[in-house]
């Protein structure tokens, strides 16, 4: 019997060049997997070739077995490494026909309030000094707002020309300072907390002035308070809102419901640099707390045996002035054009 | 209160700058707003007279003068006014002089002539505003008088004085005051207290409870005309207007002592004095000439003819000083403010006398105050004073408060000892007249404010000052308020909703009641007003946030913005309890996303009721999701209720066409979506979300779901509820989920039968122990579809 093997043999070195140059020749995806159907699939030219096995001998067999199989293994690694070639070839081409220099398309994003933006920057360094929130009604009773903050029967904020009245005789608060009076007469001491909210005030509307305004409380009540906590608190507060070269000066003033009592100017330059009156505290006064035990029935809030210290301020004109708006309106106009600058 | 420096000098010795005695009383609680600088302060400023004047040899319009400024040598200045003429006299700066704006007056050459100083208009001195032109002095100005003091320098604080310190209104309480703090020295005469009588044919007290004491001078004489040149400029610096040489001595007293006076023309005096209330409905007419109705309530100075003065407030004209005024009454007196104060609201007359007498004045300084006008008046208008006041009543003993040591040390952080407590409050012209362990202190009669310890202890704080207690921070912190989860709900959703694209509004609580009754849960009925409003725009304390949104929608519509998405976080008002809650109100209109490349594929769609209805569905609970109800409501043409388990928390619609025409402009288009939640409803349903329960958090799937898409052919009036309720309804073990994802109707017919819909829906299925087979699957699918068929009338497309 004539040996083929060399025939064969031949045969596969053949289709070995051919395979190689049709998978070097292949540029696309596409024309590799024709590539390999047609060399390896179950019909293609190594099939083929072993098929012709079966004709030869015993000896013959594993030899030209194992050069099918080198054939096999040589096409499958030259298959396979043109495919991940051309697999990174594609992805860099993908990604090269993107124009990176067109504009993201996010949805439009939201914002928060400025005044919201500082409320919340308060309440938080407040909370850091251990201050809960209380709030209250923006409707209240003549003698919340007014009676039992010391203030007098004939005083002038109580006039109809400077404060709105409900036609049963309560009010709008004309201060947060009501919110002092309703913690304390439905808690005992100690009291440490803050009151961020609305006070209304019968002011003609203008660029400065608004008749609703949005104002921060505060009040510390317990054993042996004193001015030196008051102090304390107001400067740590005023720096940590606005850095630690904050200056703070406190003008002694006049409220009918603290004694002593002061007005609080601070420089900053976040501010612009210039002394600004901001706020108003002083320590609570004995006729305020004796105010509170009537009503409550008790003397929990003897002045012989606590004390506290009480402040408020404004934060509308601290948000103009942070904001760098002239004109107070703004802040209740809801102008998109104004409000988008505020992120979160 | 205008407080003039040079007039506080009269009674504190000081060589402190005006700058530093503003800080000084600043502390002290006078807060000083304002220093007025009048006149000419600048050295070097003198009345020159112009020699000669020739044209400026380089410039048209300069010329050179030639000016004689009293040194002996003309001096050459060159010069650009045209005003003058060769003779005049003008204000001349010298070389070294600076002028306002730190600009400083050298030798020099103006186009190549030199110039040996400038003349100057009123404007460069700082004497107001006046032309550009030089100022010309009167001609018999000497020369070389220095303009300082033809026009001396007057600086004016303007004080704003707290009502606790009445003492405070007159020039010596505030030089007092500041004496105390170290300012300077006080110039005090001790006061001679006149002999008293009591006569009540001349001066009477009818009404105690409303005046403690009344005192009448008798002046004979008086030669009635004007006041001498420093009188007036007294008077002036603190903005009065000089009248008469008697008028302006009582008001020259009062802005000295804060002891209101009034004089009173005698010859027009028909019997005694008296103090008493007027009777209902008596008139009486004012210095000023207005005629006023009095009531039981006022209290007037009457004699036999009736009332001529109302106490405390204004003169009558009828008895007031006038040319030919020979002898005149001089009142001095002690009133309750309280009484003032409610005839001077009630009449609407504030004047110096009544803004001084409603905060309380100063007993003794009634009869010092008395005396003192008494000299002025006989100094200036001649006459002579009787020898006796003329008394009614009695003025109040001086008081003692005592305060204890501990007690300040405690309130105020300190340790002073009580030494050094007691000479701080000596300071002040208080006495120690007893004790150690409670400090007695007598009050002096200026300070009816001290009362109380905590008064004096309030002393200490000031004189010792704020500034050298050392601060502390430190405190008991307080466990955390319903208010504190109230507020962190609110943080959290604020967050949430700017993430979600809303820009957060806020809006007034007083609105115009149309506005709301149109969104008030129970119409205009349940609203709240207030009885004196700034206008009917701000009448109503709104019951909704909607219409203060829709406001913000039609204001940035204007602005020609094309997307908005707005939320506010507010209080609402109603007559019904609770009175006041909060809500959470949404609204949104036009561009879906910002426009962009991408062009159709997304963004030019327009907001619509679903995009807000999806959102909202995102701020409910898994365990406790938000559902939605058709309901009917007066301003929302297509409105649902929001429910959480059930409970209605908030309403969601669409503005009707016609309120959106109104609001849209520039031919914006698409719907206004409004919504409003009640936000504690929210939080609550929003805090079982947290469970540890496993069931419910805990375990994941584990096996793969498996997806079946159905195309249904329905009635297009079929909502898709109906279908979803089919779907829910074959209660499948194995269903998970139903989501439409296709909605197709067509107009033509064509692909779709008229009044027929096209909805695609996809079901998922899932077991949470095995994968699923395709047998059981498909054995549940063709269930839900003969359920579809049998409750929707939804048919499988081929």
């Amino acid at each position: 019997m004539e040996t083929q093997t060399p025939a064969l043999s031949s045969q596969i070195d053949q289709l070995r060049i051919e395979a190689l140059s049709a998978i070097a020749e292949a540029s696309d995806a596409l024309a590799l997997k024709e590539a390999r159907v047609r060399y390896l699939g179950k019909t293609g030219s190594v099939s083929l070739l072993s098929e012709g096995m079966r004709t030869l001998s015993k000896e013959e067999r594993p030899v030209m077995g194992k050069l099918l199989n080198d054939l096999r293994t040589t096409v499958t690694a030259a298959l396979d490494e043109k495919e991940s070639v051309l697999t990174i070839q594609a992805d860099a081409a993908a990604l090269a026909s993107i124009d990176t220099s067109l504009p993201g398309t996010a949805p439009g994003a939201g914002s928060l309030h400025p005044l919201t933006l500082l409320v919340d920057r308060a309440v938080q360094i407040f909370r850091r000094l251990g201050f809960a929130i209380a709030d209250g009604p923006d409707i209240e009773s003549e003698w919340h707002c007014f009676d039992a903050l010391n203030t007098p029967a004939d005083h002038p904020a109580r006039n109809e020309q400077d404060t709105f009245y409900l036609p049963d005789g309560r009010l709008l608060r004309t201060h947060t300072s009501s919110i002092q009076i309703r913690t304390m007469v439905a808690n005992p001491p100690p009291i440490r907390i803050i009151a961020p909210g609305a006070a209304y005030r019968r002011d003609e509307v203008d660029a400065t002035h608004l008749a609703q305004f949005t104002q921060m409380e505060g009040l510390y009540v317990a054993p042996s308070v004193s001015l030196a906590d008051l102090k304390g608190t107001i400067e740590f507060f005023f720096r940590e809102l606005f850095g630690a070269g904050t200056e703070i000066r406190f003008r002694p003033h006049f409220f009918p419901f603290t004694e002593p009592s002061y007005e609080i100017d601070l420089r900053t330059e976040a501010l612009g640099g210039k002394w600004m009156e901001l706020a108003g505290c002083g320590m609570v006064d004995p006729a305020v707390f004796e105010e509170v035990n009537k009503k409550r029935g008790d003397n929990a809030y003897d002045p012989e045996k606590v004390s506290g210290f009480a402040f408020g301020f404004g934060l509308d004109r601290l948000a103009m002035n942070l904001t760098g708006v002239s004109d107070i309106r703004m802040l209740t106009e809801n102008d998109l054009r104004f409000l988008s600058r505020f992120t979160a | 209160m205008k407080i003039s420096l040079s007039w506080l000098r009269d009674y504190l010795r000081t060589d402190k700058p005006a700058a530093e005695i503003a800080r000084i009383l600043t502390d002290a609680g006078l807060e000083v707003g304002a220093i007025e600088a009048t006149g000419v302060a600048i050295p070097k400023v003198v009345a020159a007279q112009i020699l000669e004047s020739v044209q400026h040899p380089n410039a048209d319009r300069l010329s050179v003068c030639k000016v004689n400024d009293g040194s002996g040598t003309p001096r050459q200045i060159v010069c650009g006014a045209k005003n003058y003429k060769v003779g005049d006299k003008v204000p001349l700066a010298q070389p070294g002089a600076v002028m306002p704006g730190d600009f400083k007056i050298k030798v020099g050459k103006l186009r190549g002539v030199e110039s040996e100083g400038m003349m100057c208009s009123s404007k460069e001195l700082g004497l107001g505003e006046g032309t550009d032109g030089l100022l010309i002095l009167p001609p018999e100005t000497a020369i070389g008088t220095p303009l300082s003091e033809l026009f001396p320098a007057e600086e004016v604080f303007e004080i704003e004085i707290t009502p606790n310190r009445p003492d405070w209104l007159g020039h010596l309480g505030v030089a007092r005051e500041a004496a105390a703090f170290g300012c300077g020295e006080l110039i005090a005469e001790e006061p001679s207290l006149p002999s008293t009588n009591e006569d009540s044919s001349v001066a009477a007290i009818a009404a105690p409870v409303a005046a403690s004491f009344y005192s009448i001078r008798r002046i004979d004489g008086v030669k009635v005309g004007p006041s001498p040149e420093w009188l007036r400029k007294r008077l002036e610096s603190v903005g009065l207007r000089s009248i008469n040489n008697i008028v302006d001595v009582t008001n020259f007293v009062m802005f000295e002592t804060a002891q209101p006076l009034h004089a009173f023309d005698a010859g027009k005096i028909d019997g005694a004095l008296t103090v008493r209330f007027a009777t209902e409905g008596e008139a009486f007419t004012a210095l000023d000439g207005k005629e006023h109705k009095l009531t039981a309530h006022d209290l007037v100075i009457a004699d036999a003819k009736g009332p001529q003065a109302i106490a405390g407030i204004t003169g009558g004209v009828a008895s007031g000083v006038s040319e030919a005024t020979t002898s005149i009454l001089l009142e001095s007196a002690l009133f309750e403010p309280t009484v003032i104060r409610r005839s001077s609201r009630a009449l609407g007359i504030s004047t110096d006398s009544s803004y001084r007498f409603e905060r309380g004045i100063d007993a003794q300084g009634v009869l010092t105050a008395s005396a003192r006008a008494a000299a002025l008046i006989v100094e200036l208008a001649g006459g002579t004073s009787s020898a006796e006041l003329v008394v009614a009543g009695s003025l109040p003993p001086s008081h003692v408060v005592s305060l204890r040591g501990d007690r300040a040390r405690s309130i105020l952080g300190i340790d002073l000892d009580n030494s050094a407590i007691t000479s701080l409050l000596t300071k002040l012209g208080l006495k120690k007249i007893t004790g150690e362990a409670a400090l007695g202190f007598e009050i002096p009669s200026w300070r009816n404010d001290l009362t109380r310890e905590v008064d004096l202890i309030e002393e200490v704080a000031r004189l010792h000052g704020i500034n050298t207690i050392s601060a502390k921070c430190m405190g008991i912190p307080a466990a955390s308020s319903e208010a504190d989860k109230a507020y962190d709900f609110a943080r959290g959703l604020r967050r949430r909703l700017s993430g979600g694209g809303f820009h957060e509004a806020r809006s007034g609580t007083l609105t115009g009641s149309r506005d709301q009754a149109a969104f008030a849960p129970k119409g205009s009925g349940g609203v709240v007003s207030v009885r004196n409003p700034m206008g009917e725009e701000h009448s109503t304390l709104r019951a909704s946030l909607i219409p203060g949104l829709l406001e913000a929608v039609s204001r940035n519509l204007r602005h020609g913005t094309d997307s908005i998405r707005l939320f506010e976080i507010g209080k609402v008002y109603q007559q019904e309890q609770p009175e006041e809650s909060m809500r959470l109100g949404l609204v949104m209109t036009g561009r879906r996303a910002p426009e962009n490349w991408r062009g159709k594929e997304e963004g030019k769609r327009s907001l619509d009721l679903y995009d807000l209805k999806g959102f909202i569905q995102l701020l409910g609970n898994r365990l406790e999701p938000i559902t939605f109800r058709g309901t009917t409501h007066a301003s929302l043409p297509l409105a649902l209720e929001i429910l959480i388990a059930g409970k209605s928390v908030g309403i969601l619609g669409v503005l009707s066409p016609s309120a959106t025409r109104e609001l849209m402009v520039g031919g914006h288009q698409g719907q206004i979506v409004v919504a409003e939640l009640d936000l504690h409803a929210l939080q609550a349903a929003n805090g079982i979300g947290f469970s540890k329960d496993p069931k419910k958090h805990g375990s994941l799937p584990k096996f793969p779901t498996v997806r079946r898409d159905l195309a249904l052919l329905m009635e297009a009036a079929t909502p898709y509820a109906a279908v979803e309720e089919a779907v829910l309804g074959a209660k499948e073990e194995l269903f998970s989920s139903v989501i439409p994802f296709d909605v197709f109707s067509d107009p033509e017919g064509v692909k779709v039968p008229l009044g027929k819909k096209s909805l695609a829906i996809a079901l998922t299925f899932l077991h949470p122990e095995r994968t699923l087979t395709t047998e059981e699957v498909n054995e549940a699918v063709t269930r839900i579809v003969a359920k579809l068929r049998e409750a929707a009338g939804a048919e499988v497309r081929g």
